[in-house]
């Protein structure tokens, strides 16, 4: 289950890899929906974590575009059900993670993504 | 009477050997394993209860993910994502603490870094370093730890498995008395599977696995995090106010020994540009 709150963390590590490596763009993706708990004080902290623009685009790669394309500086409920649910509850399930930057391609099965490299990748 | 521990020698490429003795025992291991590991230990569910709400961490070498669920009075009130390199463990902790939550849960391995840098709250790697054969992994591991972090407020706690075992533990170590180095050994696990023969009578077959540990030593832990931290250009230090601007810092929060492992627990500081 890549969740987008760990996709928004992730960037390509493949040897000279360093710039343009981030956000790694989804391909082939299939979406599960699951309902987490709302908490609306978790989401308030983990904002500070997450590149607004990568989460947005991305969640449009996938079809959601529920949030604002600017970042808007006063958070209301209803704004954080929104991050919650684009956070939190879309699972990608299956499918591919493309470095935008190299094209090193980490799949995910069974929602586990696989950032392992080979050998003579490793930075 | 558990299989005794024996002394071994890494003999060949560290990371080859760690494939054999290490990624690929897990990963034939990993069920029995993850049933046998469900109990926390009180130092890292103290040390997670005591973070605030919405941070978000990196548990490197997760195993069956058993600290993901975690603190237990406050569900959801952190994200712990787990690492890990063996698949089948990963299974396991994708649904760790046994209610329908599904954990996040990375394959990866914890010499690399595929994170945006210093983008976690706090880290944790706990029984995980003493897999690693050479000194120069194990000071890479806790590097990668410190990097994982944010640099004015990450916390860090590793945990290792010590020379020195609890009177408590079953296992009989083999202990160079002279030297206060660490130990290279081989841990057996025994599966035992259960087959029906043709007579229907259920015969008991055991395999045993040697899972390769570096067991540390009293003060090897604190030494390996401070040249670890130096080489990154960190002090080794509490914060102090009147440092020059940009100085980065790593502060000992707690070092101890807690049943048969050593533990480190690190709280990274920054001071602001002027």
């Amino acid at each position: 289950m890549v969740r987008l709150i760990t996709h928004n963390l992730l960037s390509c590590h493949a040897k000279g890899c360093t710039t343009n490596n981030f956000p790694l763009q989804f391909k082939d993706a299939e979406i599960e929906h699951r309902e987490a708990d709302f908490n609306p004080e978790f989401i308030r902290g983990l904002l500070p974590k997450i590149e607004w623009k990568a989460l947005v685009d991305t969640a449009k790669e996938l079809g959601d575009t529920s949030l604002p394309y600017e970042q808007p500086e006063m958070m209301d409920d209803e704004l954080l059900k929104t991050l919650h649910h684009v956070l939190l509850e879309m699972h990608v399930e299956e499918g591919q993670m493309i470095c935008p930057n190299c094209n090193h391609v980490y799949p995910i099965s069974n929602g586990i993504p696989n950032m392992l490299l080979a050998e003579h990748e490793i930075a | 009477m558990p299989p005794k521990v024996e002394a071994t020698v890494v003999d060949q490429d560290a990371q080859k050997y760690e494939q054999l003795h290490v990624h690929e025992v897990y990963e034939q291991i990993a069920g029995h394993f993850s049933s046998t590991r469900y109990k926390p230990w009180p130092i890292i569910a103290c040390f997670l209860a005591s973070l605030p709400t919405g941070w978000v961490g990196l548990d490197s070498g997760t195993g069956n993910g058993k600290y993901l669920p975690l603190p237990a009075d406050r569900p959801g009130c952190l994200m712990t994502i787990g690492m890990d390199r063996s698949q089948n463990l990963l299974n396991a902790a994708r649904t760790a603490g046994g209610t329908d939550v599904i954990r996040e849960v990375v394959r990866g391995d914890v010499l690399d870094n595929p994170w945006r840098r210093g983008i976690f709250d706090y880290c944790i790697s706990i029984a995980t370093i003493h897999h690693l054969a050479t000194h120069e992994r194990r000071k890479l591991a806790v590097q990668r730890t410190l990097q994982a972090v944010s640099p004015n407020h990450g916390r860090v706690l590793i945990y290792v498995w010590a020379i020195d075992q609890d009177e408590l533990s079953k296992r009989q170590i083999p202990k160079d008395n002279e030297t206060r180095a660490g130990q290279d050994v081989f841990v057996p696990w025994v599966l035992s599977t259960q087959k029906k023969s043709e007579a229907d009578s259920v015969q008991t077959q055991s395999q045993v696995y040697n899972r390769y540990y570096h067991m540390f030593a009293e003060g090897e832990l604190s030494a390996l995090v401070h040249e670890a931290a130096t080489e990154l250009g960190m002090l080794v230090d509490r914060e102090s106010s009147n440092g020059d601007p940009g100085t980065r810092g790593v502060e000992v929060v707690q070092d101890g020994w807690e049943r048969s492992n050593y533990y480190v627990e690190l709280r990274l500081w920054e001071n602001g540009q002027i």
